[in-house]
């Protein structure tokens, strides 16, 4: 129980991942008011990003750019672990494009039924669709 | 030539819906035709697509010229698509029911508030591209991405005239997004073990270190991915958003969703299954295929179940796709050639019928103003073929000989009794019982109540309503009868994965 805690703690993306994946999570179900079900849609989606660019980070890594100093040495040369992963920060580019065309089209549909039952409570628009 | 045909098969649509809006800004009744055209070439493309894949076998596109899951020893850095037999088989009835589907949308989009024609044209088109997508995808990520671009237009598509319709959308938002979320979950636990994306890739990492297979991350990450995948395609305890939506989305559009939303990515997650964690994936005691085919037995009973007691027409149809969409993992996961032969029939035959009845059921509300089986008997106003339509269409439904959904129902039966699975082949029974249950109830209201509205005598439809009818009615009856080469192809298909 103790070493789970300690090796948890080492890795605080990973809690910091679950803590707000279950938060928005627990908004998105909870919270009648439909703008704050989408901030936790929002925080649901951006905790799986964080923990899409976490895994590219390495202990004392450098950007993966290869610099003009070494442009001389061969690829052989070049030591692999002392880049970071770019592929994650790519995934995250494509997730993020997706994410915000995917609040585009729910505020919009937000900003919709508001104009249409003068009300954000999912509750009160379902007792006026009745 | 032939070898870049997915790709521009994927950019006639994509292009057309890109070019939409400029067109519609001038000729906003060229909109219609445009869409029709680029579907229908679409669609031969396709089939030629099939007749390349059936005579040279399966190819592998590479996207930019990276390197792919077949070139080693290179890693595959680049984006791959895969075109073999299953996804082929998939293309020729998705751009098929494309055009049906939008043959029948045309008359009915002028509903929708004169503005919003040629978004219509638009988001569909988008829709069809990222389906297309989905069926070519060979990478994991790309099936998220893709999932996405098909899931966002669905959900405009849905709200798109406005009304009752908006709080489904948001709804099938909210849910949907929930879902690619714990889709993407799963895809990133899947790279954290692996450090690769590529489906092939996958397979052969998970071939090559068995223990993976069993390990918390492999694991975690495809119960994430059926999550969010189980979401897309309805499963049972996951089918929440999928009713209200389909009731509430205009008439022009609940077929489209109906037909190829679910089903799709229900094929996805059919080539993740066998493609990437390979039929004899299990997670300790637990075999993989038996946890889906009892999720399967619990959807197919309770969906129909469903479906018996609603009242609204179209959402008797919803809950009768969420029965099928059960019924279709039943087979897959027996775990032998019948049965996924016989599902990945079911399966076309399912997004055909399910086109056919929302058909029936728009046509009903738009001509018969007839919404709830009580109102059905205004049908009888209808035309001889559109009476013979819902007949075909319900004889497949609940599976009599002629027509495909027998054919399918009896494969994943045969599937199941190969597997000694009896609780499977006791749920399709039961299953089909409550399909002919709730199919009685449609043919009693139609045929022996007096009518209820004399106003509505005979109703003459325009000439792509009635075409859509037909082919979708005479659609099932031809899949019936090349039922035999179909099986035989998916076998082959099942065969290629060690089914």
């Amino acid at each position: 129980m103790f070493e789970h805690l300690v090796t948890g703690l080492q890795r605080p993306n990973f809690i910091a991942f679950v803590v707000l994946f279950l938060w928005g999570f627990f908004i998105m179900v909870t919270h009648p008011n439909l703008v704050k079900k989408l901030i936790g849609m929002y925080l649901v989606q951006t905790s799986v990003i964080l923990l899409l660019v976490t895994f590219s980070a390495k202990k004392e890594a450098t950007v993966p750019i290869v610099t003009a100093a070494d442009m001389d040495r061969s690829a052989t040369q070049l030591n692999p672990a002392d880049y970071t992963n770019p592929l994650p920060h790519v995934l995250t580019l494509t997730a993020i494009v997706v994410q915000v065309a995917t609040l585009g089209v729910s505020l919009a549909l937000v900003t919709a039924i508001y104009q249409q039952r003068d009300s954000l409570n999912e509750d009160e628009i379902l007792k006026s669709m009745q | 030539m032939s070898h870049h045909l997915p790709v521009m098969i994927f950019l006639l649509p994509f292009l057309t819906a890109v070019c939409m809006p400029m067109a519609g800004l001038k000729y906003r009744h060229g909109c219609r035709s445009l869409a029709l055209m680029a579907v229908v070439v679409m669609c031969i493309a396709a089939c030629v697509n099939l007749t390349v894949v059936l005579d040279h076998g399966e190819s592998r596109y590479a996207f930019g010229g990276w390197s792919i899951s077949t070139s080693l020893p290179a890693p595959p850095l680049g984006i791959e698509w895969v075109n073999d037999t299953l996804a082929s088989v998939m293309l020729v009835a998705l751009s098929g029911l494309s055009v049906v589907c939008l043959l029948y949308g045309g008359p009915l989009s002028t509903a929708l508030p004169a503005s919003r024609v040629v978004l219509y044209y638009t988001l569909i088109l988008m829709l069809i591209s990222g389906l297309t997508g989905l069926v070519f995808a060979g990478d994991i990520f790309n099936v998220f991405v893709f999932l996405e671009v098909a899931a966002l237009s669905a959900y405009a598509l849905v709200g798109i005239s406005g009304g009752k319709a908006l709080v489904a959308a948001f709804r099938y938002l909210i849910l949907g997004t929930l879902g690619a979320s714990f889709y993407l979950l799963g895809v990133v636990f899947f790279y954290a073990s692996t450090g690769t994306l590529n489906m092939a890739d996958l397979a052969r990492q998970l071939a090559d270190h068995p223990e993976l297979l069993s390990s918390k991350a492999v694991l975690g990450g495809s119960i994430f991915m059926f999550i969010g995948l189980g979401i897309k395609m309805a499963l049972f305890p996951l089918h929440g958003w999928l009713p209200d939506a389909y009731t509430q989305a205009p008439e022009a559009i609940s077929p489209m969703l109906a037909a190829l939303m679910t089903k799709v990515a229900l094929y996805a997650w059919v080539r993740i299954l066998f493609w990437v964690l390979g039929a004899t994936a299990s997670f300790g005691q637990v075999h993989l295929l038996t946890l889906l085919g009892t999720l399967g037995i619990f959807a197919t009973v309770i969906g129909a179940l469903l479906a018996l007691t609603q009242q609204n027409v179209k959402r008797m149809f919803a809950y009768g796709g969420i029965s099928h969409v059960g019924l279709i993992l039943i087979g897959v996961s027996q775990g032998n050639q019948t049965g996924f032969a016989g599902s990945m029939f079911y399966l076309i035959n399912d997004a055909v019928m399910q086109a056919g009845l929302f058909f029936i059921a728009g046509i009903a509300i738009y001509h018969f103003q007839a919404r709830t089986v009580n109102d059905m008997a205004n049908l009888r106003g209808g035309s001889p073929l559109m009476i013979g339509t819902i007949i075909v269409l319900a004889m497949s439904m609940i599976g009599i000989p002629p027509t495909g959904g027998f054919f399918g129902k009896w494969h994943i039966i045969l599937g199941a009794l190969e597997a000694r699975n009896y609780m499977a082949v006791g749920a399709v029974i039961v299953a089909t019982l409550l399909t002919m249950a709730y199919f009685q109830r449609l043919f009693v209201n139609m045929f022996h109540q007096r009518r209820v509205a004399s106003s509505t005598s005979s109703v003459e439809l325009p000439l792509s309503l009635r075409a859509s009818v037909g082919i979708t009615s005479a659609g099932v009856l031809i899949l019936g009868l090349c039922s035999d080469p179909m099986i035989k192809l998916f076998r082959d298909a099942a065969a290629s994965v060690g089914l």
